[in-house]
């Protein structure tokens, strides 16, 4: 049985697309994989995987992705129909940015028991609380009062001023918290990184952090160890790794 | 390019000669920045980790000497709640 979805964004070529499933078949079964397109029409076309969909939406495609408030949602909603329309197949989302690599051959057994250990319903790199801190993106959001007044009018939780923040380039859900997250509408623009486990957090949804894992996605390739010594120190995932498709 | 190397430069001096800042509840070390009071306000430079400005709580009713400390919130761990938890208004009575 198909468990995990596994979501793959990228915008690369159709070849490099073809390389990194290669990659990704050696740790997930290929129908296991959906292509989330965001790159030219033309390139979507020739890539060569059936599950695959096409994302034309300019708050996807941004260049100062925190300035521009990067957003998902259109991305997590066309997954979410693909979802529907395969009935129970899959029970797990696994998110991920084409830059962030899987490492381990058991990635997705592995996820679900962390996910079930820790009592979660999605699980992030980087998770933090960030409300009333100098974090930059809460700063930038806060100024807007329209963003902590949407969390309180929304939430379920007693606890309404909660903002959390995780790193954008991979994530870990189950379905109900997936589908949940996706059927509602973005108020306003908000960073994703900041909307999804804020969100899925005001839902009532558990939003936990994969701690020990951090050290393996980072913001810049400087920041992380050589594909090989991350994998012997114990990493299942590593980004950014942006350039090994091209080969 | 030579604005993000002349802030790159500042923020190395402003993280090598700053005041050492540590989490008021646990002693943390949260690195080093400069604190500069400006025009009415505190600039922090060369802090780079979420943290929360606030009073220090006092034991002596006093408004001439107050310490503005720093604390970060504690790794999320909430729990999974899928019903409401906070009631309606038209549900909270005056008692």
């Amino acid at each position: 049985m198909k468990t995990v979805l596994n979501l793959i964004l990228s915008h690369q070529p159709a070849a490099s697309v073809s390389n990194m499933l290669i990659h990704w078949n050696r740790c997930v079964p290929n129908e296991s994989i959906l292509i989330a397109y965001g790159g030219t029409k033309r390139e979507f076309d020739a890539i060569q995987h059936q599950q695959k969909f096409f994302i034309d939406d300019p708050r996807l495609r941004t260049r100062d992705h925190q300035r521009e408030f990067q957003s998902y949602t259109r991305l997590f909603q066309a997954a979410a129909e693909f979802l529907e329309k395969q009935g129970d197949q899959f029970r797990f989302v696994h998110f991920a940015e084409y830059d962030h690599l899987p490492l381990v051959p058991d990635l997705n057994e592995r996820q679900i028991d962390r996910l079930t250990a820790e009592g979660a319903d999605l699980l992030a790199f980087h998770v933090h609380r960030v409300d009333g801190t100098n974090n930059p993106h809460f700063l930038y959001h806060v100024a807007d009062d329209k963003f902590m007044s949407y969390w309180s009018g929304m939430s379920r939780r007693a606890e309404a001023d909660v903002v959390l923040s995780m790193f954008g380039s991979g994530s870990f859900w189950n379905r109900e918290a997936f589908c949940s997250v996706s059927a509602l509408k973005e108020p306003f623009p908000i960073y994703m990184e900041l909307y999804l486990p804020t969100l899925a957090h005001h839902l009532g949804f558990r939003v936990r952090d994969l701690t020990e894992q951090n050290r393996f996605v980072r913001a810049l390739a400087s920041e992380v160890d050589p594909i090989d010594k991350a994998h012997a120190q114990g990493a299942w995932t590593l980004h950014p790794v942006k350039r090994l498709w091209d080969k | 390019m030579i604005r993000k190397f002349i802030r790159a430069v500042g923020l190395k001096i402003a993280q090598t000669i700053g005041t050492s800042i540590k989490d008021f509840l646990s002693g943390r070390s949260l690195g080093r920045a400069l604190a500069i009071p400006w025009r009415g306000k505190i600039h922090v430079i060369g802090l780079n980790v979420a943290v929360r400005p606030m009073f220090q709580p006092q034991k002596r009713l006093t408004y001439w000497k107050q310490e503005i400390i720093f604390t970060e919130h504690p790794p999320p761990d909430f729990p999974n709640i899928r019903k409401t938890e906070r009631p309606s208004p038209s549900e909270i009575t005056d008692d």
